[in-house]
């Protein structure tokens, strides 16, 4: 199979996995001697090689789809592929490495915390390598339009996710250091977590019959939630742990939860919006803001 | 209760014979030891610890701070205190011994000095003493220790059983919740120290801050 690519007349597909920084090898002036030469040469070696780590450290639950979109990615980076010749415009240049980041960024779940970092490291110089004549960095407005993107991408409600973005988000003009980017990163994915856990949450609570929770039973679990985050403050760890750990075992949530609906309030109500949004705020709370 | 040591200082022990005590070839029956409290404010005295090394009895005199004017006066506090039933034989001899405020004769607030008096009628022993001497004054007023609400927290057996019908699942309600916790809690201890470099506050510049250039 290789023995008939390398007759054949140069063509496009294998030039264009070639990174732009490495100089084409031109194939008339050193004939390959053997498939694994000519694997070398062409640099598929080391492109499958960085595939397969890639594949390594994200561990993806559908390999081939992964890959599949590895290789669609690697086709996007070489420049080439914008358009017959004429070079792409730069709001698309913008659009094609604002994907190109969170591609890396999604690859590894955050609680895999070095692969999840080198993630970011790439993601970050991928934004920061930007014009040809700007220098490099990455300037705030990349930085809040990458935040957007993950929050939209995630699924989270709009008004759920507009306080941390404010909290977080920094000017236009403003450039962007790397720990910075990488700790905003960082709680924009935990925040979609905690919603969708959030969600979840709603989904056990909600009345299997209306489809909405008990406002008193909602809020019940929240307040617990808070009690528990603000319970001792000052404490040291593992006694902060431990205290928490109490007051949202089951027996005080089903105990907090029972007292809420003992209580004589009338039922109303409460909304999965409005469950996410006052869960988030608690979670927003204890983000440290951009200083 | 707590106690707090007071740091004292414990002078030479003195003897107390008739007569000449080089020449002597009776050995002294009677030492004294002074113990003041150069660095301390005038305290109320609540133990008084020490090892007995071959003290039959001990008398403990101590002067009291009673106002500026009248001069401080010494008080027995404690009389031939019995250390060894019988000064004759070992019994007691090498004991650790505690003497507690209530058992003194007399107030002991305000201590300014203390004078230790011991005796030992019996030849037997070359000499006598008492060591490792410590006082001790009241520390703070038993502090009042609140237990965290987890520790005294019913075990899983005496539990109230669940008790309202359709109430959500609450083994299932605590794990979503302990993970919000936990992801919360998680941002809340990664912080970066890098700062952006704003120098306003809220919007404004402070003017001293900035460059006319």
């Amino acid at each position: 199979m290789a023995a008939v690519e390398k007759r054949r007349p140069a063509v496009a597909p294998a030039a264009s996995f070639t990174d732009s920084g490495r100089p084409a090898v031109s194939r008339t002036a050193a004939p390959a001697d053997s498939e694994e030469d000519f694997l070398r040469q062409v640099g598929v070696t080391e492109m499958l090689r960085a595939a397969l780590l890639k594949v390594l450290e994200a561990r993806p639950e559908e390999p081939i789809a992964f890959l599949a979109h590895y290789f669609e990615n690697m086709g996007l980076r070489s420049p080439a592929n914008g358009g017959a010749g004429e070079p792409p415009g730069q709001l698309l240049l913008q659009q094609q490495r604002l994907g190109r980041a969170l591609w890396h960024l999604r690859l590894a779940h955050h609680s895999q915390r070095t692969a999840f970092n080198n993630n970011v490291s790439v993601a970050y110089e991928c934004l920061s390598a930007s014009g040809r004549k700007k220098k490099p960095g990455l300037d705030g407005r990349t930085y809040s339009e990458l935040l957007k993107r993950i929050c939209r991408d995630g699924e989270a409600p709009e008004e759920v996710v507009a306080p941390l973005l404010h909290k977080i988000q920094c000017r236009d003009h403003e450039a962007v250091p790397l720990d910075v980017f990488r700790a905003g990163m960082l709680t924009c994915f935990v925040l979609l977590e905690f919603v969708a856990r959030a969600s979840a949450l709603y989904r056990l609570l909600e009345d299997p019959a209306l489809a909405v929770a008990d406002r008193r039973v909602g809020q019940a679990v929240l307040d617990t939630l808070e009690g528990a985050l603000q319970a001792s403050d000052g404490a040291p760890v593992p006694a902060r742990y431990l205290e928490a750990g109490s007051r949202l075992g089951p027996d005080s949530l089903a105990l907090a939860m029972d007292r809420a609906l003992v209580a004589r309030r009338p039922s109303s109500p409460m909304t999965r919006e409005e469950f996410l949004e006052k869960a988030a705020a608690l979670f927003i709370a204890k983000v440290k803001p951009v200083a | 209760m707590s106690r707090v040591s007071v740091p004292c200082h414990v002078k030479g022990t003195v003897a107390l014979q008739v007569g000449d005590v080089r020449t002597s070839q009776g050995r002294p029956g009677v030492l004294v030891i002074d113990v003041t409290f150069p660095s301390v404010a005038p305290f109320e005295l609540q133990e008084i610890m020490f090892k007995n090394y071959y003290t039959a009895f001990l008398s403990i005199r101590v002067r009291q701070h009673t106002s500026t004017h009248t001069p401080a006066k010494w008080v027995t506090c404690l009389r031939d205190y019995c250390l060894m039933p019988d000064p004759h034989s070992e019994e007691g001899a090498q004991e650790y011994v505690s003497l507690f405020k209530h058992q003194m004769l007399c107030d002991m607030a305000r201590v300014l000095e203390l004078r230790l008096i011991l005796r030992q009628p019996s030849p037997l022993w070359l000499s006598f003493t008492v060591e490792e001497l410590q006082i001790y004054q009241q520390g703070p007023k038993s502090p009042s220790m609140t237990f965290p609400k987890w520790l005294s927290h019913p075990v899983p057996c005496e539990q109230p059983a669940p008790l309202i019908e359709g109430l959500p699942d609450p083994n299932r309600v605590s794990s979503e919740v302990q993970q919000m916790w936990a992801l919360t809690e998680m941002i809340r201890a990664s912080h970066t120290s890098t700062r952006i470099g704003r120098f306003d506050v809220d919007g404004c510049y402070d003017l001293n801050l900035l460059s006319y250039t």
